[in-house]
């Protein structure tokens, strides 16, 4: 070390320590572990006054490389946040395992893998990538409930230099692993930040969101919700409106995977002051087509929710699955099943309001009766069947219809569908059948669906949340 | 800024769809969010709204015709 007089300096900003503190109530910040050599340092803090315990690399030491010590430094704010049952933040900014440590890194790794395994599902785990996040450093977060990417973090398996060597692709890291890709094509992200304190205020708002539910209130005020949809019933619109209608006005709001998959909406908000999970159809995009990335990430949001015992809020305006080759091999059939796995599983209040259509597997999907609902609501107008009028008599009277002169044929198809929607479309159909309970108007809607929510038992799912 | 130098983006079909209508022209301003193009799939109209702001330089369908996933249909030159 010099002896010259210290120099007022720039705190280095990936110390570990400085990052907990962007993070933690001002003064809340208690160590658990030594600042030494091991690249990773533990803490618990207070994040509006809730307690959570907080792990992060250390940049500053071989890049954030992790050997046995730092996995050591990582099982021990497990041990603290298991203890107090409360939310566990990692901080990543990491190469991967220390080299130098061979196997013994390795095993590292695995068991850091074990622990963040063993408490999903028990405790909510966030993680703040702001750096790269390589080989296990992509798989640490990877294996939590929420990941938040920063502007500079980059999330890959392998680094830009083994592509290169091993395929010859040249790829930089941003394109590999940063917020672009992992935001809107592979779905490895759920929050993507454009700057770092968003990435911050992020993490705090989901860690207020599943740390600190809150208590759910009987009477809430009204917000007529039916002006926020379209004239017309065949028009798309964007959901994201009707779900801030829904949620309280001044409602903490995050939602997952806004990019991937758009044409499902997961968001985190507070409804009468308790944490909800709002899964909506979005007809803006794909038609608000259910497909086998939606389904996936619809499931895995479920799944989240109903093992932190967080009611569900399912708003459906649904036309169908997505058809297609492409929708085929990509396994919608696999990935679809996962969603009516996940509805049927749950045991957490969960809502159904439809508001203006449901057809066919999609209505199924979209926590209906048969798979379990707490309760489903339908808006006045809200179609539920098998299929569109139009195109359920084109199937049933195909004969009919194709002896009939091309200058008819829409007007006869009209008179058949009208027919048809009075014995087996509508609504009141699916209320007498007992699919549907109850029609709402625009106008009551948020006090039935909080009654819903008050009289179903507040269970919560006892199983892990894999990553689907 | 010379046209040469502009990020031109394109706005490409999410699914197989049929142009119900155009509602921009080439030459025209257009600013995020806003809708250019109606389409008409699962029986529904569904408006493809511009994910950039810029000004049209090409519009490469035309109403009635049917489009494929990830087909080009409008390219801007993005401000």
């Amino acid at each position: 070390m010099s002896e010259q007089p210290a120099q007022p300096v720039q705190p280095d900003q990936r110390d570990p320590q400085l990052r907990m503190e962007r993070l933690v109530d001002a003064g809340s910040l208690v160590a658990l572990t030594e600042r030494d050599t091991s690249g990773m340092f533990a803490a618990y803090g207070n994040i509006n006054g809730s307690r959570v315990s907080i792990f992060a690399t250390d940049a500053t030491i071989q890049g954030g490389a992790m050997g046995e010590a730092g996995a050591y430094v990582i099982l021990k704010a497990y041990e603290d946040a298991m203890a107090h049952k409360n939310p566990v933040i990692g901080i990543w900014h990491s190469g991967g395992a220390r080299l130098r440590e061979g196997v013994a890194s390795l095993h590292a790794f695995g068991l850091v893998f074990h622990a963040i395994t063993q408490a999903s599902g028990k405790i909510p785990q966030l993680s703040l990538v702001v750096g790269p996040a390589a080989g296990g450093g992509a798989y640490g977060p990877a294996l939590t409930d929420v990941i938040v990417l920063g502007p500079e973090g980059r999330i890959f398996v392998t680094g830009p230099d083994v592509v290169k060597s091993v395929t010859g692709e040249s790829v930089d890291m941003a394109r590999l692993g940063g917020p672009e890709p992992h935001g809107r094509r592979s779905g490895v992200v759920h929050v993507v930040a454009e700057t770092e304190d968003q990435a911050y205020e992020s993490i705090k708002t989901v860690a207020d969101l599943l740390g600190a539910q809150g208590v759910l209130a009987a009477k809430l005020p009204e917000v007529n919700l039916a002006g926020l949809l379209p004239e017309s019933s065949k028009r798309a619109y964007d959901v994201h409106p009707l779900i801030e209608g829904i949620l309280d006005a001044d409602s903490q709001l995050q939602e997952l995977h806004p990019k991937w998959a758009p044409n499902i909406v997961t968001t985190l908000g507070r409804f009468g002051g308790r944490t909800v999970g709002v899964v909506a159809n979005n007809p803006l995009r794909l038609g608000g087509c259910l497909d086998s990335s939606s389904a996936e990430k619809a499931a895995r949001f479920v799944r989240m929710c109903d093992s932190f015992g967080v009611p569900l809020l399912v708003i459906v305006d649904v036309p169908g699955y997505l058809p297609g080759v492409g929708q085929e091999w990509d396994g919608v059939v696999r990935r679809g099943a996962k969603l009516l796995h996940a509805f049927s599983e749950a045991v957490v209040p969960r809502v159904t309001l439809i508001t203006r259509k449901a057809y066919g597997g999609a209505y199924i999907a979209m926590n209906s009766r048969s798979l379990g609902a707490t309760k489903v609501f339908a808006w006045p107008g809200a179609e539920v069947a098998v299929m569109g009028a139009v195109a359920a008599i084109r199937v049933l009277h195909r004969r009919i219809l194709a002896d009939i002169p091309d200058d008819q044929r829409v007007a006869m198809e009209l008179e058949l569908a009208a027919e048809h929607e009075k014995i087996s479309g509508g609504v009141a159909r699916a209320i007498e059948i007992g699919v549907v309970d109850e029609i709402l108007e625009p106008t009551v809607t948020r006090t039935a669906l909080a009654q819903a929510i008050l009289q179903a038992p507040a269970n919560r799912g006892q199983h892990g949340n894999i990553p689907l | 800024m010379a046209e040469a130098d502009q990020k031109i983006h394109t706005i490409r079909a999410e699914m197989v769809a049929n142009v119900l209508s155009v509602s921009v022209t080439i030459g025209e301003s257009v600013i995020i969010g806003q809708t250019v193009l109606l389409l008409d799939s699962m029986k529904m109209e569904i408006p493809v709204l511009s994910e950039v702001s810029g000004k049209v330089i090409e519009i490469a369908i035309t109403p009635g015709e049917i489009i494929q996933e990830g087909d080009p249909l409008i390219m801007i030159a993005e401000h």
